[in-house]
């Protein structure tokens, strides 16, 4: 009998760190062909109708860049809180926020046109987003409260505050009943970049935050420092870094970036607030910085990837019908996968042969 | 009187599920891993109880089946982090979407199909309109207060809990020793996946007779926060639980007293859980003890050195 073994690597494999997110890629699909088989849908179908549909129908093209772009952005920030070891789970909490701040300033200047009004959309955006990231950089650094928690918590309350504001407050005067904000004025909504196409101006924005990220975190001495405090805390600390500091820098980009992607998602597709608002993107951008490695470059590729999914998704939802919930599934899986092949990142599997294994035993 | 009884039965109730997913969540973290799935296996406890009690019409085998997918989904679990020691943080995050998008997609043909709720175990007394604050509740709320004692004497009277706490202490002290770690932490695991599951089949069983996406809502994410409200000991995750359940209840008790409560807005109501929650880990924060009492090993992967 054949046996393995795990053995220590000296430092980390390069080749792995890269090679084992497209291989959790590829094993999605395997795996995700058999199980949807399993229950009685045509697995290959639905493989194909997730992962190259997207890709192989220029029609298709248009939502992947709407649907990436707030992917691409949240995840950006949450691979730099999660480089310096900073758990912000909630960013879809400060994605709804940021939203909400942009559309209060949306309703404020209903009416008014101007240039200004975008920009200083954006601005709420942000300030909301970090604001609502702040509650839990606070607790974290003053009082040492798990910031996985308040995080999550407040995202499960921030839903409640969309409901109390188009419910009473900001309703639709014209909206018959229905819970909703009125509809943006021209001057609040994302113009199209190409037109005859939904694609709108968050699409380059999304790339250009993570060049901008990509670069900071790379090539300056506060990116330097983000990730020497997440990977070892107790050199930072003898190196004068402050932990405290860190967290509150690491709360205020990955919530101010999804802040900023809940404005463009407000401003661009929906153009006014709904009960429907809340799409999980903040959740979903988990995966996709821990599937990008942890690195803006390949969070624009993996923001890209988990696009398809949902792309794809709902081309399977009409095509051969499956559920919308496959996709989340699929992107579980993914996650899951990654994980599982981290261990290769650190260990190499050695085959020992029998006379040494004999002889150990 | 009868409104305070009333109010009594439906704390209960509403705390039941989230005090065990708690004590499932208690025994994992004792033994150094901290899974943050518990939502997710939630989730597919609750599809797992729904849909065999819709088809076979017997609760009791609807708990077991819950219980048993929460266990395997902790299984995925643990061997992610045990066997290949992966970060536990996010492999939990991960064992939550997962939950949510199996659940769903395992339930969208059930929505809006009823089912019928558990009866009480004491039909008589139940109806009774003082003794059934005590007597008036099915089986998982008798369950969950008898699995505090238990697990209260497992971990402190035996030996198997003993090793337990040490594995969650000082994992290479106990490795040093001989015991398995890895072993340990698997049952662990096991077993906070089956009481999650049971947690989550209460859901559909003895609170809202029907599937739902999402009706665990955050409660599993509650239960996590409970244990560091608990400083990881069972009794007080009894008292924790039950003062959960009455901010949940309150929105009812407000509205049926009148006055100025029932000005409140209904999101605010529904928000609370979750703000006192936030309250609940701030104020455990500020007791001196707070963090000494968390297990040594929290959240480490095990790494012996050959």
């Amino acid at each position: 009998m054949m046996r393995f073994r795990l053995e220590k690597r000296p430092e980390p494999s390069k080749l792995m760190l890269y090679g084992t997110p497209v291989a959790a890629v590829v094993l999605t699909m395997i795996l995700g062909c058999l199980l949807f088989s399993a229950i009685g849908y045509n697995g290959l179908r639905a493989v194909q109708e997730i992962f190259f549909t997207p890709l192989t129908n220029p029609y298709k093209w248009q939502d992947l860049g709407i649907k990436a772009a707030p992917l691409i952005i949240i995840g950006t920030g949450l691979s730099v809180a999660y480089r310096a070891n900073v758990w912000n789970i909630g960013a879809e909490g400060q994605y709804i926020i940021g939203a909400l701040a942009a559309t209060g300033v949306a309703l404020f200047t209903w009416g008014m046109s101007g240039w200004w009004i975008l920009p200083l959309m954006a601005i709420a955006g942000m300030v909301g987003g970090m604001a609502y990231a702040s509650i839990p950089a606070f607790l974290k650094t003053r009082l040492n409260v798990n910031e996985i928690l308040t995080s999550l918590m407040l995202t499960y309350a921030s839903v409640q505050v969309i409901y109390y504001l188009i419910r009473g407050p900001w309703k639709d005067p014209m909206g018959i009943g229905f819970p909703q904000s009125r509809l943006f004025s021209e001057a609040a909504r994302l113009p199209n970049i190409i037109p005859g196409t939904i694609v709108h101006l968050g699409v380059p924005i999304a790339v250009i935050v993570a060049l901008i990220a990509w670069f900071v975190m790379s090539k300056t001495v506060f990116g330097y420092r983000m990730r020497v405090v997440g990977a070892a805390p107790h050199a930072a600390r003898y190196g004068g870094f402050s932990e405290n500091k860190t967290i509150w820098l690491a709360m205020l980009v990955s919530g101010g970036l999804a802040g900023l992607a809940g404005m463009l998602e407000v401003a661009g597709p929906f153009q006014r607030m709904v009960p429907g608002f809340p799409t999980n993107y903040g959740f979903t951008a988990i995966i996709v910085a821990f599937l990008g490695r942890l690195n803006p470059l390949g969070v624009i590729v993996a923001g890209v990837v988990l696009a398809i999914t949902f792309v794809g998704g709902q081309v399977a939802q009409t095509t051969i019908g499956l559920p919308d919930e496959a996709t989340g599934i699929f992107q579980a899986m993914m996650l899951f996968l990654l994980l599982a092949g981290d261990i290769l990142v650190r260990y190499r599997i050695r085959r020992i042969s029998p006379e040494a294994s004999a002889g150990a035993a | 009187m009868d409104l305070t009884i009333a109010i009594l039965v439906t704390v209960v109730g509403a705390s039941t599920p989230i005090l065990i997913a708690a004590l499932g969540e208690l025994v994992v973290e004792r033994s150094g891993v901290l899974n943050l799935g518990v939502e997710g296996m939630m989730l597919l406890g609750a599809i797992a109880g729904f849909v065999v009690q819709f088809h076979t019409g017997n609760h009791y085998l609807a708990l077991i089946c819950g219980a048993g997918a929460g266990m395997a989904a902790s299984l995925i679990f643990g061997f992610l982090t045990l066997s290949l020691s992966a970060n536990q943080t996010a492999t939990g995050l991960a064992l939550t979407i997962f939950g949510t998008g199996f659940s769903a997609l395992a339930g969208a043909s059930y929505s809006a199909r009823p089912v019928s709720l558990m009866s009480p175990i004491f039909p008589e007394l139940a109806a009774h309109p003082v003794l059934r604050v005590l007597f008036g509740y099915s089986f998982p709320a008798y369950f969950a207060i008898f699995m505090v004692f238990a697990i209260w004497f497992f971990l402190k009277k035996t030996r198997a809990g003993l090793i337990l706490r040490a594995v969650g202490e000082n994992d290479l002290s106990a490795h040093s020793i001989g015991y398995s770690v890895v072993k340990v932490r698997y049952f662990a695991v096991m077993f906070g996946g089956a009481m999650a599951g049971i947690a989550g089949a209460c859901f559909p069983l003895t609170l809202t007779p029907q599937w739902a996406e999402g009706m665990t809502a955050g409660r599993g994410w509650i239960a996590v926060a409970l244990v560091v409200f608990a400083s990881w000991r069972p009794f007080r995750l009894l008292g924790g639980a039950y003062l959960f359940g009455l901010v949940m209840t309150m929105e009812l008790y407000a509205k049926a007293g009148g006055g100025p409560l029932s000005a409140i807005p209904s999101e605010l109501w529904a928000a609370l859980p979750y703000i006192a929650t936030i309250v609940v880990l701030v104020l455990i924060s500020l007791r001196r003890d707070a963090s000494t009492n968390a297990p040594a090993c929290l959240g480490k992967p095990f790494m012996p050195s050959n």
